[in-house]
């Protein structure tokens, strides 16, 4: 892997990413519901914990995760129901936007905010579940 | 013969990357489709050998393109591509009755091997 040509590529892409979620923020300001802007931010935020993965931005990608595993608790309940979640969205979208302008600057990702992390971790939510390494297996007649 | 496989995920950097790691294995990368539907359209028109499915996309999920796709060919030949934490959806895509499945993070040599292993299954 040409680690130049695939680092100016995840900041092109998470670049577009992080454009398409502020506009997906804005319809969720509007209406927390917005169950559409719901789905495109957790598949984009998704999107952005793989490329930054596969580069060893780890910092990024597990901003990402703890955020994707937030989303993935509203959509399972309808939408953003808490006062303040909408809030924690931009913010997010904030601390992912100056880590990949490090990445940008630097070639690295720093840390989070960690008043991200506790936010994001606060109001009762478990924390993310940790990578496990159970292997599933193919189920009977799977090709 | 080269294995013909389509690529499906909506990130050009992931089906960028599967295509630099497989290529120089003996894979050919015939199509890519960056939506669950268009992998659909993709796989009837190309009818490659093998297809890597990323779970999460746009228009359609990877399970339910997996569904479509063994309705139109049940020999289909399907490898989900998913990351850490989404071993219920893996399960779900294998019960759908995908092949198997590569790991986000990729390990280029789990990939290739995971590839080969489904290519050579029965049709």
């Amino acid at each position: 892997m040409d680690p130049v040509k695939y680092r100016n590529l995840f900041l092109e892409e998470a670049t577009e990413h992080l454009g398409e979620i502020g506009r997906a923020l804005l319809e969720l300001e509007k209406d927390p519901r917005a169950g559409e802007a719901l789905d495109l931010v957790f598949r984009l935020v998704h999107s952005l914990k793989g490329m930054a993965a596969s580069l060893g931005y780890d910092a990024l990608s597990d901003l990402a995760h703890r955020l994707e595993d937030r989303l993935g608790r509203w959509r399972a309940g309808g939408g953003i129901d808490e006062a303040g979640g909408v809030t924690l969205l931009f913010r997010c979208l904030e601390g992912l936007e100056v880590m990949v302008a490090a990445v940008r600057e630097t070639g690295a990702a720093p840390p989070p905010a960690p008043e991200l992390v506790a936010a994001l971790a606060a109001a009762g939510a478990p924390e993310p579940e940790p990578a496990k390494k159970v292997r599933p297996q193919p189920a009977r007649g799977a090709r | 013969m080269p294995v013909r496989v389509l690529v499906a995920d909506d990130a050009r950097f992931m089906r960028q990357l599967i295509r630099e790691i497989i290529e120089p294995e003996g894979f050919e990368v015939v199509g890519e489709a960056a939506d669950g539907r268009s992998v659909v359209e993709e796989f009837a028109k190309l009818r490659p050998d093998v297809v890597t499915m990323d779970i999460v996309m746009p228009k359609r999920s990877g399970i339910d393109a997996v569904r479509e796709i063994l309705a139109l060919d049940p020999g289909a030949r399907i490898a989900m591509v998913s990351a850490l934490g989404q071993e219920a959806l893996v399960m779900e895509a294998l019960q759908a009755g995908a092949s198997d499945y590569i790991v986000k993070p990729f390990k280029p040599e789990a990939v290739i091997a995971t590839l080969r292993k489904v290519a050579e299954k029965e049709r």
